[in-house]
Parts: C-alpha cells; structure tokens; sequence
C-alpha cells in the first residue's frame, strides 16, 4: 500500500499546498480579537475535505479504473484514503491544539475543559464529515456521491429541524470532560464504521 | 502452459451482454481481440481482471482463478488502457517510485532505459504529454516490472503511424520469450494483423471466431462472381456477401467453393467487416 500513499502525498502536495497558506492565514486571524476562536478549527475542516478532493482527481484522471489493474486490494484503496485523512486530520488536529495551548497561555491562562472542548471539537469535525461523505463517493463515485452526501444532509436537516420543532433535545451535554469524551470516541467509532462500510461499498462496485 | 482461458464468460447489463465467451490464449503467442466500438473488448478486459462483477463462467490468469490470489497474479500482468490513467500532475520519475513500491519485481534501471529508448521526458508532468508520449509511458510502466502477460486495451488507438510501429514492435520483442503473452485489443485491425497469432472477433458481445491467424487467412478467401454463380455455392461455404451492380463480392471457406472459382487471398480487415455486417 505504500505505492498508494506516497502517490497521495505527491498529488495533496501538488493539489493542496494552497491550503497550508490558508490555514497559515485562518491560525493567525485566530489569535486577533476574543471572537476570533472559529478560525482555530479551519485547519482540521481542510484536513477532512483532502481524501474526498483525491477521489475527485482520482476520477478525472482515470486512476480510479488503472488502479483496478495494479497488484492492491480493493481494501488497500479504500483504506489508502482513509489514513491519509488520518495523517492530514492527526497533523491539523495538533496544528490547532498547538495554537489554543499558546492562545491560552498568552491569554487568560490554560483552562483544561476549554481545552478539551476544543480538542472534542476538532475530533468531531475532522471524522464525521468525511466519514459521512466517502461511504456515498466509493458506492457511487466522486459526482454522484456528493449529490447523495448533500441530499442526506439535507434530509437530516430537515428531520433535526422538525423534532427540535416537536421539543425533542437530540443531544445534551453536561459539564465535566466524560462528555466530550464521549463525543469524541463516538466521532472516531463514526470514523471507523465508515472505513468498513466504504471497503463493503468498494468491494462491490465495477471499475 | 495457457497465459489465458476463459469459460462461458457472461455478464448482462440489461442492453448489452457479453455472452458465452470462451478464449484460449497459449503462452509465447499474441491474441488480437477485435470488434466495434461498443462490441465487448473493454468489458472483456476488465473482467480478466476482476475490476468488474461477472454473471457467470471462469477465468484463469497464468494457471490462476483470478478470484484467487489475484494480487499475486496481478504482480505478473502489466496493463495498459485506452486513457492509460496516470495521474495527470504527476512525472515519469514519480510514476516510477510509485510502481517501485507496487510491484516486487519493478527493474528501476530498465524503466529508466525503456523512458530513454521511447524519449519521455522524465520531470515534465503527465498532463503535458501527446497522446502518444501518454500511452508509451503506460507502456513503459507495464513492461518494467517483468511481467508475463500483458493486456493492452486499445493501446495503439490513437497513435500516428510512427508510433504505432514502433509499439507494436515492442510488443512482438516481449513475446518472443516463449512464456510470455500478450492480450490486445483494437478496432484497428491493421495493428493487429500485423503481429497476432490469435485473433477473436468480437460482436455485440458474442465471439465471431477465435482462430489461428494464419488458419484463417488460409482457410478464408474472396471470390468476385455473379450472383447466379454465388447461388449455385454451397451457403454453408458462404460466409458474407457484398453485392453491386457489377456482381457480387463474397467471403467464402475456400474448401467449399470449387477449384473452377478462383479465389483470393482477404485480409484480416476484409475478413471482419464481411462478417460483421453478414451478422448485421
């Protein structure tokens, strides 16, 4: 599987160098003004949009057929895409856990559940929305795929919107870090679920 | 031993079929797979190679299922496509470190002399390829790994005449090791008279024939007679007929036409469009 990261890197180096600007950029504007926090988490946002940004040029440049023919398992491409999220996700993820630690310290000083939160929050955002969308992109393919992701968004927009219309209060988190915790495990047991479900959509799928 | 079986091979789309194909490619030879635009060629290579799902029928790669232990059986095949799929950004010398860490017996030194001996430019990117540096580095890259089998979707499509020669000669050199094959398929059927030992014809989906190319060309001629004449020829014998208004122009199993007619030799070429639109 080597051969299949390393063509990975060499198209995220020649595809998303952009983004190390823009996340240089969104970490500075981090640090200026108390509301400013938001930025923080763009770098892991970036992170989780490369795997689906590879399956696109994947796509377009007919590997997706060609890699068929080499000597991998539909589970070693499946899962290539799959940890080089990780490795973009877990380089984003200490990237902004390094610029909190040193927003906090030069501010009001290091607050282990602001911490946490931010932590919880970069976990979440970095698996559920890939593992949301590559599923649909390895069953039907780059376009069709992100046409499905957003109908399913929607849906569950939609639905979300009603119960919480009824009453209903989907989730509540209370103080203490066992819930971010919590939230945290769920995103990557989302994550891993989604792994396994694309390699089963994969596995059945012509080339 | 064969590089090649295949046994009632079926897969149903709904609107087309490949259906019932049987092929045997023996080790050392050269099979030309040809038909029109749409006749099954692409289909039939991608279920060699397990990219798609078949209905029914087996296959066996170099004395393997390709169900079983494809990823060992894939190490001994190199493919080209028709749009070859390399990633468009990157180089020849990236390609290379990639199908280093993808193939176990990927030769660096010989992949380095097949891009010198076919001038590719080893740091310009893909995209800024011609169609034919395209499909030489495909070549290149299916050849350096030392495989035994080599299938070639429409790979000389395309290519100026220059190029084309000089491909095909490529591939006559690979099978002149005895346990070597080559799978190819076209529409140009020029390309692959001038190489094969095999060819099948492919037609809607349904194999035409699959002979010995010079089997063929013995057994098969043109007669030019009129349609009188043509009638009073055993119809078994008759295998496509063009008329016009200066007489009729058919295919014919030289041993079913008499000594009386005479005959002449037809091309591969002649040979298909004659039966494909006797088909039609």
């Amino acid at each position: 599987m080597k051969g299949l990261l390393l063509k990975d890197f060499y198209l995220s180096w020649r595809y998303c160098r952009a983004f190390l600007v823009i996340v240089a950029v969104f970490l500075a504007v981090s640090f200026v003004g108390e509301d400013n926090v938001f930025f923080m988490i763009y770098p892991i946002m970036i992170a989780s949009v490369i795997p689906m940004t590879l399956l696109s040029y994947d796509e377009h440049d007919k590997w997706t057929s060609y890699s068929g023919t080499l000597p991998y398992t539909r589970t070693q491409l499946v899962s290539s895409k799959y940890l080089v999220g990780l490795c973009f996700g877990t380089v984003a993820f200490l990237v902004s856990m390094a610029a909190t630690t040193v927003r906090m310290l030069t501010g009001e000083g290091f607050v282990l559940e602001q911490f946490a939160m931010v932590g919880t929050a970069l976990v979440a955002l970095g698996c559920i929305g890939p593992a949301v969308i590559l599923p649909y992109v390895f069953k039907y393919g780059a376009e069709k795929g992100r046409i499905a992701f957003y109908i399913t968004i929607g849906l569950f927009t939609a639905v979300a919107t009603v119960l919480a219309g009824m009453g209903f209060q989907v989730l509540v988190i209370g103080s203490g870090l066992w819930p971010l915790a919590v939230v945290a495990g769920v995103s990557i047991l989302l994550y891993a679920l989604s792994w396994w479900l694309s390699i089963r959509f994969y596995q059945r799928r012509d080339l | 031993m064969n590089a090649l079986e295949i046994r009632n091979l079926t897969k149903d789309y709904g609107e087309f079929t490949l259906d019932n194909l049987n092929l045997t490619l023996p080790c050392g030879c050269i099979m030309g797979l040809i038909g029109e635009n749409g006749a099954g060629k692409s289909t039939t290579i991608k279920l060699i190679l397990d990219m798609i799902h078949r209905d029914e029928g087996t296959i066996t790669l170099l004395g393997r299922d390709n169900r079983e232990d494809m990823l060992l059986t894939k190490q001994d095949i190199g493919v080209v496509l028709d749009e070859v799929g390399i990633p468009s950004c990157l180089s020849a010398v990236q390609v290379g470190k990639i199908m280093a860490h993808t193939y176990t017996k990927w030769d660096k030194a010989l992949y380095a002399q097949y891009l010198k001996k076919l001038n590719l430019p080893e740091k310009r990117p893909f995209k800024e390829y011609s169609k034919g540096m395209k499909m030489k580095l495909g070549i290149a890259v299916a050849l350096s790994h030392h495989p035994k089998l080599l299938i070639l979707d429409e790979a000389t499509s395309g290519l100026d005449p220059v190029v084309r020669d000089e491909v095909v000669e490529m591939f006559s050199e690979f099978t002149r090791d005895e346990s070597h094959a080559v799978l190819i398929s076209s529409h140009i059927v020029s390309d692959l008279e001038k190489i094969c030992d095999y060819i099948a014809f492919l037609h809607k989906g349904k194999l035409m024939l699959c002979e010995e190319k010079d089997r063929l060309l013995e057994e098969y001629g043109l007669i030019h007679c009129s349609k009188e004449q043509l009638s009073e020829l055993d119809s078994q014998a008759v295998r496509g007929v063009k008329a016009s208004p200066y007489g009729v122009e058919a295919l014919v199993r030289r041993d079913g036409v008499p000594t009386s007619i005479p005959v002449s030799p037809v091309s591969i070429e002649e040979l298909f469009i004659f039966m494909v639109k006797e088909a039609a």
